[in-house]
């Protein structure tokens, strides 16, 4: 009775008896969905376009960021440093369609996830010959990212909102809503999602394979960067980004790995769940650390009701 | 006949220069590995470390020739703090090495059985598993100068002004890295908390969450302890320094074991981490004469990969008294056993009767740089206490006298401990000690 109580009544009570707790939570939990998101977004448009898994979208994010801090520790101003870093993004995603991709178009969906994984390692090696292994600063400052707080006294407790966490969420919205008006919008946009529902039928009308992998894996660099910038400003700018990667594979299982909406809702998701969980369920109960595993039995859940995610195309095969 | 006389010269040739070769080829060296991490999520602390374990023994084959006659040759084997690499680093360099050092304490555990086989010391100073410094139970391994279980007693002391029953009815809360190092306290703040009546909350930190630690501190922020302590590594140490500023946790409540007391790790939060303290058996000493030494032979000499910045770390002079605790090994076993090449076996008796007191780090110009200590027979540890040092927004500073850790506290759990695990792994071969 006592274990039901702990379980059933006691989470909901400690939420009710310290509200600005909860809110604190809740905010803690929409931050961390939003990053999720993000990482999980550069997943997605890659696999959208060429249905490949992009193993090697988290050391993405920790070259993007070495390349930014990077430049700057070289006397780069950081607001030259920022498009010098887009510009290295955008020849890496040349490179990666010229001498990885192209080659082996046709291949096997495993050959080119494959194929990720030696760009990871690749990009592994040539990061630690170029910057070394040592953690950076993030130039959080530099880029004028303030770095205060916002404090709030709800229900006479306390909540405190980060201003870097909060400049985080509105600049994951904003780069979110640009995406989608791209992808929407502009004929670029059109043309990836064509090549994502149907790629013979979008190559016979003329859509430049070559072009739209290079947009789409740049577009994956963006996104690399913004992550690194918002990651790399909690702590240090280091090859340990890398693994943040993995939380977006749960992130993927639930919303689907082809939807641009799966990706965001499946992020902020996770992210607000994890957190409501390992805070009133795994910390009492299971001794903490749930944020491990509980992201992964989550989406394992859905996936027993709904296979193809909650926002995945439901594939029907004629036999 | 003439294919007879060109055959003849050929092999006089050869062995002429293969005998003008040989004294190249019997040219004394000690090969030494090291398991090293400079790749990988915790390059950031792995690489000061390896650097200051590098530039000191190259400092001693420029200046006098190696250790006594005989080169040094240190050999790093990358494991990127991985266990399963770190294993088979160890199978691959334990053929000429003369002594393994694991680099991680889930390493050190994996190859703990083996080093009695192979008849490898294991050297591993200031981590591995506590219990090892009962030389009895493991005579191959090693963790001068102080034991993880020394280094939590000390902190607990510290905090309750040398009395651990004022800190009854308080709580302790311990944010430790989710791995074997991390968790190697538990056992021994457990047992104190039960004897002295305060509360332990052990809080975990996943692999993947040690840059977002933001679950892990809203429970410090529930829970509000006396004193959080931390076992942190890599990424982590950062990642929580960081969180405490952000969620305004006071800093003088606030203290690491020594391998969260890294001035790379601080940069990020800079002035805000002011009053940050973690305990360390080294203290950075830039006067130091080893310390002009390393700069005329290894740095000016561009023999060295540590940026000029570094060299007044407390990681990087951490790494250059790791690699003199080995060479001091080295040395008593020339001595003892009238050679110069010693093998494993004999250095695992220099480690054994290692005896690092002032006097000894005066003569080696590193006075005042680590805590002085002793090894023996049964005490593979030496117990040497350890410093308080805090962090003042841009480097660390001693601020306590050298502390002791109460062994009487430790040693019955410690001998329980390598007890069980004698038991578990039998049959287990023990040592007996004068």
């Amino acid at each position: 009775m006592e274990f039901l109580h702990s379980i059933l009544v006691k989470p909901f009570a400690d939420m009710i008896g310290a509200p600005d707790f909860l809110l604190q939570v809740l905010w803690e939990g929409l931050v961390s969905g939003v990053l999720y998101a993000l990482i999980a977004l550069g997943f997605v448009l890659i696999y959208k376009s060429s249905r490949i898994f992009n193993f090697a979208q988290g050391i993405m994010v920790v070259f993007a960021a070495l390349s930014l801090v990077g430049l700057h520790e070289k006397g780069v101003p950081a607001w030259l440093a920022v498009p010098l870093t887009l510009v290295i993004m955008l020849g890496l995603a040349i490179a990666i369609e010229r001498v990885v991709l192209r080659p082996l178009v046709n291949q096997p969906d495993i050959i080119l996830f494959m194929a990720t994984i030696g760009i990871t390692l690749f990009l592994i090696g040539f990061g630690e010959l170029i910057f070394g292994g040592e953690n950076k600063v993030m130039i959080t400052e530099q880029l004028g990212i303030p770095t205060g707080s916002f404090a709030f006294e709800p229900f006479g407790g306390f909540v405190s909102i980060e201003q870097k966490d909060l400049t985080a969420v509105i600049g994951a919205v904003l780069l979110v809503a640009g995406l989608l008006l791209f992808l929407n919008k502009s004929s670029m946009g059109r043309a990836i999602r064509a090549l994502g529902d149907d790629h013979q039928a979008a190559l016979s009308v003329g859509i430049s394979l070559s072009m739209i992998w290079v947009v789409v894996w740049f577009i994956a660099g963006v996104i690399a960067l913004a992550t690194g910038i918002v990651w790399g400003a909690r702590a240090d700018v280091s090859f340990a980004l890398e693994v943040i990667a993995y939380k977006a594979l749960p992130v993927l299982m639930l919303g689907g790995l082809e939807s641009v909406l799966g990706a965001i809702v499946g992020g902020l998701a996770i992210g607000l769940l994890e957190k409501l969980f390992e805070i009133y369920w795994g910390q009492p109960l299971l001794g903490g650390n749930t944020e491990t595993w509980f992201a992964f039995v989550f989406a394992l859940v859905i996936l027993l009701f709904r296979p193809q995610g909650l926002f995945g195309e439901k594939i029907i095969e004629r036999v | 006949m003439k294919k007879l006389l060109s055959t003849t010269i050929l092999s006089a040739t050869f062995a002429v220069g293969m005998l003008a070769a040989a004294p190249a080829f019997a040219e004394d060296v000690l090969h030494i590995p090291n398991l090293s991490y400079r790749t990988g999520p915790f390059a950031g602390t792995g690489i000061p470390l390896m650097n200051g374990q590098r530039d000191y023994m190259t400092m001693l084959n420029e200046r006098d020739g190696g250790v006594n006659g005989v080169k040094l040759s240190y050999e790093e084997c990358e494991t990127g703090y991985n266990t399963e690499k770190g294993v088979e680093c160890y199978e691959k360099t334990k053929g000429e090495g003369i002594v393994t050092q694991p680099w991680s304490t889930g390493i050190t555990l994996q190859v703990l059985p083996k080093s009695n086989v192979d008849k490898r010391a294991i050297l591993a100073p200031g981590y591995g598993f506590s219990p090892m410094a009962d030389g009895k139970t493991f005579q191959w391994a090693f963790n001068p100068p102080s034991s993880y279980w020394d280094g939590a007693q000390m902190l607990l002391s510290y905090v309750s002004g040398g009395n651990l029953d004022s800190l009854k009815g308080k709580k302790i809360a311990l944010i430790h890295l989710d791995h074997p190092y991390g968790k190697e306290p538990i056992p021994l703040l457990e047992a104190l908390a039960a004897k002295h009546g305060f509360t332990f909350m052990a809080i975990p930190v996943g692999l993947k969450e040690m840059q977002n630690q933001s679950a892990q501190w809203l429970q410090i922020r529930r829970e509000n302890p006396d004193f959080v302590f931390m076992w942190g590594w890599g990424a982590m140490n950062a990642g929580a320094v960081n969180e405490a500023v952000k969620t305004k946790f006071p800093m003088e409540k606030f203290l690491g074991i020594w391998w969260s007391g890294h001035d790379g790790d601080m940069a990020s939060a800079g002035a805000a981490a002011k009053g940050y303290r973690a305990i360390s058996w080294n203290v950075p000493v830039n006067d130091a004469p080893v310390m002009a030494d390393i700069k005329n032979y290894v740095a000016d000499a561009g023999k060295s990969d540590t940026p000029a910045d570094q060299a007044g770390w407390v990681f990087y002079q951490r790494g250059i008294a790791i690699s003199m605790f080995l060479v001091e090994a080295v040395k008593a076993a020339q001595a003892n056993f009238n050679t110069k090449t010693v093998d494993a076996e004999q250095v695992r008796w220099g480690l054994e009767n290692l005896k690092i007191d002032e006097a000894k780090l005066k003569e080696l110009g590193m006075g005042g740089m680590v805590v002085p200590f002793q090894t023996s027979c049964s005490n593979h540890t030496g117990h040497g206490g350890a410093w308080i040092i805090e962090w003042d927004g841009a480097k660390f500073n001693k601020v306590s006298d050298q502390l002791q850790a109460d062994r009487a506290a430790i040693e019955p759990l410690e001998a329980a401990k390598a007890k069980e695990y004698a038991d578990a792994n039998a049959p287990w071969p023990m040592q007996e000690c004068k």
